[in-house]
């Protein structure tokens, strides 16, 4: 029992970071090589798409997706897709999707004199699933080794943080003064109700 | 725009939800604190209208509009979003 129920907090807590790790966003230091569009028709992996709603039309089967292809400093290769999240989740409110791809048009470049850029993303790359990771921005990095510090995650995550534990706080506080009580009374009322029961059967054998 | 329509009824909603518990949590701490005061002040006249004078004063308060700020704070929030993502 100790073990399943150990099972299921772990679990809970896998859930909540792999959440978190889809949807915060992350930057990456890349030069990108191409850009394309691709028609894509959604199936079981609809739901790492986006379905922004902004202004097309609903309820087609597939549609034209652009896709950044780039490279990391370490050579290998990463490939971004380039979707509108409209007013829709995740809360980005990226509507820019076209001024996007012809900025990553813009900034090409290639192996011999290469152009180190700093994408901002969210989302997982699988190749299993055929998933790919949402830019939401682009820039010029200083160099290849640039580290860009998070800030929106951390100041994101110690808000998710403190929220959570205000209401942890008090939800113990909470159950301590109301629900313990009275399930101790009920506790009570039902030692003393089978004690009373003990002494009638003792007194009425005996 | 449909799904902007969406956005704000379940924001709305949402929001609501968070403003209503918020302004009942902080009114029955006000309440408390009152009703520690009186006891403070050495539980002189009747304590009920202590309370109620306290709470009168703490419902035209400015602490009592800043809860306002569940409604602002967000739509300032996605504002600058949109406006960090998409134009700056």
């Amino acid at each position: 029992m100790t073990y399943v129920k150990w099972g299921l907090i772990a679990l809970f807590w896998l859930l909540v970071a792999a959440f978190f790790h889809y949807t915060l966003p992350q930057h990456d230091i890349v030069r990108v090589t191409d850009t394309y569009e691709k028609r894509v028709d959604f199936g079981e992996n609809s739901i790492f798409w986006t379905n922004a709603n902004t202004g097309q039309a609903q309820g087609v089967p597939g549609r034209d997706v652009f896709f950044i292809q780039a490279r990391r400093p370490n050579d290998r290769p990463i490939i971004y897709r380039n979707e509108d999240t409209g007013w829709g989740w995740p809360p980005y409110f990226k509507f820019d999707t076209a001024n996007l791809q012809a900025d990553a048009a813009d900034l090409r470049s290639t192996q011999d004199d290469p152009r180190w850029l700093v994408v901002t993303h969210y989302g997982w790359r699988s190749e299993i699933l055929s998933i790919y990771p949402n830019a939401v921005g682009i820039r010029a990095a200083s160099g290849p080794d640039e580290r860009v510090i998070p800030w929106v995650s951390i100041v994101i995550l110690v808000f998710a943080a403190a929220v959570f534990w205000a209401i942890w706080v008090r939800w113990r506080r909470f159950r301590r003064n109301r629900i313990d009580p009275m399930l101790e009374d009920v506790g009570d009322s039902v030692a003393e109700r089978r004690h009373r029961l003990r002494d009638w059967w003792k007194g009425s054998t005996g | 725009m449909a799904a902007l329509a969406r956005l704000i009824i379940f924001g709305f909603v949402a929001l609501t939800v968070i403003y209503v518990s918020l302004s009942l949590w902080s009114r029955a701490v006000r309440r408390e604190k009152l009703e520690e005061r009186w006891a403070e002040k050495g539980r002189k006249g009747d304590r009920e209208a202590f309370v109620r004078r306290g709470l009168e004063r703490y419902d035209g308060s400015v602490r009592r509009k800043l809860l306002l700020g569940v409604y602002v704070v967000p739509i300032c929030l996605v504002a600058a979003i949109i406006y960090f993502v998409n134009y700056h």
